[in-house]
């Protein structure tokens, strides 16, 4: 077997003044998973994925990405290995073209400018983002477009592992679709792992296929989303509760439905077969 | 019931943009309703709030056409912030409204401006910290908290104030789904108790549909669809072509209705539906055995 491509061991993380942030983190990542982290408003979600693409350090205990500890190895060979999307893009875009936005990372760990010209076009290729962009102020596009220069920003680094910060804030029910069906795909068919950072839980029913809880710097929950989602006592715990129609199922158990049920579709599927005569 | 908001043949266009961004609105809000008001981004919802409370059309410059009546007055007829003792509106980017170094200072900065008693604002400034739990934060600057803390001190600035009027654009989309909960559950007291009339525009309608008594579809600058709740989420397939999504549990009744099998209301929360449910799948498994 193959050893995992990222791992954490007894990750201790404590901020500056003292606070203890994360607690014993234990936690391995696979190549090509799609994860989400889910918890609730400063459980440490995002303190934990600075700590995956080592812009923070450990406190106590080990992140080893691909070998390489983020103790001792220089932030410039982290964040190539992992990519992280700040939630807000305008927190992360400053430069006044979008070519020059997305060619920041690789001119910064000192590529030929050959190799970035190519890594550019590569991650606009694949965030769809067409070429008639190259010379607009990221700006001035839409919300949507901002986001997808902001995530090819990341892919010009060529990371294995992407973390998408709440990507859905904001956005309406097709727009949140449509970013999602983008991130499955890098995920599908560029075998990237994702990892999303989010509170919008049907968005996780929906797409994640592992559920990450955390509540007061410890992991609650590790597993597949319809298992997480199953425990609904232990969501509590980090102010989560699952989508209305996972709760529903719940609440009819007795009748027949299966307490990991996800979607509306699935819902309807049970109740055909519950009444199936 | 007497008329709080009369919108009345309402069109407003932003100088140098080419369509209107809200075309002849026709909308009446009572004292003490809980409106919901859903739409595509980019559909006029925000345009709408900013008409709400006078930002359009002060500090905005555009073409308006109808108007706009607040308490049987002309929006434009208020002298400048007497409007705003009226309408209070929580903005979906939080940071826009924060004006101080810290919490404290900013939830009290409102009350200052109204020119409330010490004492008053001391016990207001208690009741609203308790209600939206930001009591370890009081002395934090703004800018240094997190999306979701943020997101509650906007909150609850204005809950401090107390408007008779609440417009509340996407008040929750940075919170954990408790938080969220718990948010609206406070919008829901200040109605009951205080017959405020509250406007929330919401993407995340789980928590926003129990709560509301009418909906109203903003969609390409038009008012495509309003109603009583349950009435206005039997139209389920223009919503869901129109790219909203329904509640999950709306959504699995419309289909129980569909196939013949459920003849009543849409149900708005969870226990309804479990109710419901339950005593739809009894008879047939009694059948069965």
């Amino acid at each position: 077997m193959t050893s995992p491509f990222i791992e954490v061991k007894h990750l201790v993380y404590r901020y500056p003044d003292g606070t203890l942030a994360l607690d014993d983190i234990n936690l391995t990542i696979d190549e090509g998973e799609m994860i989400t982290f889910i918890g609730q408003n400063g459980s440490g979600k995002t303190t934990f994925s600075k700590c995956l693409n080592g812009l923070f350090k450990p406190t106590g205990g080990d992140v080893i990405v691909d070998g390489h500890n983020s103790k001792t190895t220089p932030i410039v060979e982290m964040v190539r290995r992992v990519g992280y999307v700040f939630q807000n893009p305008d927190h992360q875009l400053f430069n006044s073209t979008c070519w020059d936005e997305i060619a920041y990372g690789p001119r910064n760990i000192q590529l030929a400018e050959e190799e970035v010209k190519e890594r550019v076009e590569e991650a606009a290729h694949v965030v769809g983002l067409d070429k008639s962009y190259f010379k607009e102020h990221p700006f001035f596009l839409p919300k949507g477009l901002r986001q997808r220069v902001a995530i090819a920003s990341i892919l010009a680094l060529r990371p294995r592992v992407i973390i998408v910060d709440e990507p859905t804030t904001g956005q309406d029910a097709q727009q949140s679709r449509e970013i999602m069906d983008f991130l499955v795909e890098l995920n599908e068919e560029h075998g990237h792992a994702i990892i999303i950072i989010t509170h919008d839980m049907p968005i996780v029913a929906r797409y994640a296929k592992r559920v990450v809880a955390l509540g007061r710097g410890h992991i609650l929950a590790d597993g597949p989303t319809a298992e997480v989602f199953s425990h609904p006592e232990i969501l509590a715990q980090t102010f989560i509760e699952p989508p209305q129609i996972t709760q529903l199922a719940q609440r009819t158990q007795d009748q027949g439905f299966s307490p990991g049920t996800l979607t509306v579709e699935e819902m309807i599927a049970q109740y055909q077969q519950l009444t199936r005569t | 019931m007497s008329a709080v908001i009369e919108i009345k043949d309402y069109t407003w266009r932003y100088l140098y943009s080419p369509n209107p961004a809200l075309e002849n609105i026709n909308l009446t809000v009572h004292q003490g309703e809980f409106i919901g008001i859903i739409g595509p981004n980019g559909s006029g919802k925000t345009t709408l709030a900013y008409s709400l409370n006078g930002l359009i059309p002060g500090q905005y410059h555009g073409i308006k056409q109808g108007g706009i009546k607040v308490l049987g007055k002309d929006v434009e007829s208020y002298p400048t912030g007497a409007l705003q003792k009226s309408v209070g509106v929580v903005f979906s980017d939080p940071e826009a409204q924060f004006t101080t170094m810290t919490v404290e200072d900013e939830l009290v900065f409102g009350m200052e401006n109204l020119g409330m008693s010490i004492p008053e604002i001391r016990e207001r400034l208690e009741w609203v910290v308790e209600l939206t739990d930001l009591s370890p934060l009081m002395l934090k600057p703004p800018y240094e908290i997190s999306g979701g803390q943020k997101q509650r001190v906007a909150l609850a600035a204005v809950l401090a104030m107390r408007p008779p009027i609440m417009v509340l654009d996407e008040p929750t989309s940075m919170l954990d789904p408790i938080s969220r909960r718990r948010i609206f559950e406070v919008l829901a007291k200040l109605k009951r108790e205080q017959r405020n009339t509250i406007i929330v525009i919401e993407h995340s309608l789980e928590n926003l549909v129990p709560l509301a008594d009418r909906m109203v579809l903003l969609h390409n600058s038009h008012l495509l669809l309003e109603g009583e709740t349950r009435q206005f989420f039997e139209q389920m397939d223009l919503l869901l072509e129109k790219g909203l999504f329904p509640p999950g549990i709306m959504q699995f009744f419309h289909y129980l209705k569909q196939q013949g099998r459920y003849d009543g209301y849409l149900p708005v929360t969870v226990a309804e539906a479990a109710e419901k449910l339950t005593s739809l799948l009894e008879p047939a498994q009694e059948g069965k055995q």
